[in-house]
């Protein structure tokens, strides 16, 4: 095993050693269930009104396009999902760095073989694999409203590579937090901010000119995300979700050497 | 003051040239030029020169904030000096970071160890990142937990055992790859006096065979253990010399206050 792996290794071990990975999972296969069924029932109670009350029957023709499953039930659970992500994903990393950094046991970790880069990039990466369990335990619900409406297995990954993107960059934005404190509430709340005012900077438009909008909106993590959405994977997008996962491990990486100098 | 003379520790260091990756099999030499370290306004270390040679085990004495884990810090290339050079076998910590890792042994306070992993599970991570793997890393972790007694509460999390198991691990985890250089910082803090005596009776077993550097403000420790000791105060290093001679006056503790002997 390299000194790489093994560190991967431990941050997993360490993750799944407490309540937090097993919560979090929870909760997003809860909430995912949640929001597909009560999406689902809204859509059934849609359809039987048009198909009894106003029109008269199903082979009328006249149920209007937005009353499908995908506009119905998948595209607004997917959206939810990925706010629901906003929410749970500060929350498995705000100990990755904090709690290292509080405890001393980064002296283990800097006395080793591993080199900081090293050290950032292991943590970064158990972190992705557990984004990974994430979306897949989220996985069935969505899968099954795709396949058994015939909306194609092709805009079905292409959501979830979006969402799989935004979960790294969200991850990416707790980690970075993380690796400038002790406290793992500190590093929670400091995500929380961060990834809410990333995650949409509309609400900014009314107070800047047209042109910062513009660059506000393209800083923004939703109208990324909602490309893929829309089963649309663009290049722009993908590059835009490495860019932000590189500058939080720059941070993350700078962070350890300010330690040393500090 | 003591009636005993410490040898002043101004005299000339000799120059060493960076030698060969491959730990040496006695021990490493340890070397610390006026070595400085400030954060912000205070001084913690200044101006410390001090050389210890391979296989010697050197007693770093002083009272809490003297500086003693601040020059740890610089040795493991934990910090950054602010200025002068530390080297071990010739190599700087932060330039020639992973030859001078794979010389050391770091056996930090007792707090700093993962309280949610496994004992043979943290024993594996530790050999992991020092770049061990296989049956070597297997032989390696059953070797230091039949010499630290820890087979009973091998696989017990280490969160859940006694203080003194907990500094045993610490200590496993420091002999697992066999270092050259052994830093031991306050090794024997908050144990009763059966568990002093066998963390003693451990490191007395590498005396003479692997370079030690030991941290305490035990004196009875220091003369116990360490064939030379160094006494910092206020981050100088005040007085260094055969142990019995620097700790064998009337009143050993006199060496504490930097103003008597500066």
């Amino acid at each position: 095993m390299t000194p790489l792996l093994a560190l991967v290794r431990k941050e997993l071990l360490v993750l799944f050693g407490s309540p937090v990975a097993y919560l979090t999972l929870a909760l997003i296969g809860t909430v995912t269930a949640l929001l597909f069924f009560d999406h689902l029932r809204i859509y059934n109670q849609i359809l039987f009104l048009y198909t009894t009350t106003v029109m008269g029957g199903f082979d009328s023709g006249t149920i209007p396009d937005y009353v499908s499953v995908r506009d119905t039930v998948f595209l607004p659970v997917m959206e939810q999902l990925a706010l629901t992500l906003v929410g749970l994903i500060p929350l498995a990393t705000m100990r990755v760095f904090a709690e290292e950094r509080l405890r001393g046991t980064d002296e283990l970790l800097f006395t080793s073989q591993l080199s900081p880069a090293q050290i950032v990039g292991g943590k970064f990466l158990a972190t992705f694999v557990f984004v990974s369990l994430l979306l897949g335990v989220s996985f069935v619900y969505p899968a099954t409203s795709v396949l058994r409406a015939g909306l194609g297995i092709e805009h079905l990954l292409a959501v979830y590579l979006g969402l799989f993107v935004l979960g790294l960059g969200l991850a990416s934005i707790g980690l970075a937090c993380s690796a400038f404190t002790t406290s793992q509430l500190v590093a929670a709340v400091s995500a929380y901010a961060v990834a809410f005012v990333l995650y949409d900077f509309g609400w900014a438009n009314s107070f800047v000119g047209e042109s910062v909008a513009v660059v506000l909106d393209r800083l923004s993590l939703h109208p990324r995300f909602a490309g893929f959405a829309e089963g649309v994977v663009s290049l722009a997008d993908l590059v835009y979700f490495a860019a932000l996962c590189s500058a939080c491990a720059v941070l993350a990486r700078l962070s350890l050497d300010w330690l040393r100098i500090r | 003051m003591s009636s005993a003379r410490p040898q002043r520790t101004d005299a000339a260091l000799s120059a060493s040239e960076p030698e060969a990756d491959t730990p040496p099999r006695r021990g490493a030499r340890v070397e610390a030029r006026e070595l400085c370290r400030r954060f912000g306004r205070h001084v913690a270390l200044d101006g410390v020169s001090l050389a210890i040679e391979p296989g010697e085990t050197f007693g770093l004495l002083g009272a809490n904030g003297a500086g003693k884990t601040t020059f740890i810090r610089l040795v493991t290339g934990y910090l950054l000096p602010t200025s002068g050079r530390v080297a071990v076998d010739g190599l700087s910590p932060d330039t020639d970071a992973q030859a001078v890792h794979a010389r050391l042994g770091f056996v930090p306070e007792t707090s700093r160890l993962y309280p949610d992993l496994r004992v043979r599970s943290f024993l594996r991570f530790c050999g992991g990142v020092r770049g061990m793997r296989g049956e070597a890393l297997e032989e390696a972790v059953e070797r230091v937990i039949a010499r630290m007694a820890l087979r009973a509460v091998a696989d017990r999390l280490i969160g859940n055992l006694s203080k003194g198991y907990q500094q045993r691990v610490s200590l496993a985890q420091g002999f697992l790859h066999d270092p050259a250089l052994l830093i031991v910082d306050e090794p024997t803090s908050g144990l009763d006096p059966r568990q002093r005596a066998e963390v003693r009776s451990i490191l007395a077993e590498v005396r003479g065979r692997r370079t030690v550097l030991l941290c305490t403000h035990d004196l009875l420790e220091a003369r116990e253990l360490a064939q030379r000791v160094g006494i910092l105060s206020r981050g100088r290093l005040v007085a260094v010399g055969p142990a019995e001679e620097v700790l064998g006056g009337e009143n050993p503790l006199d060496l504490f206050r930097s103003e008597e002997l500066s």
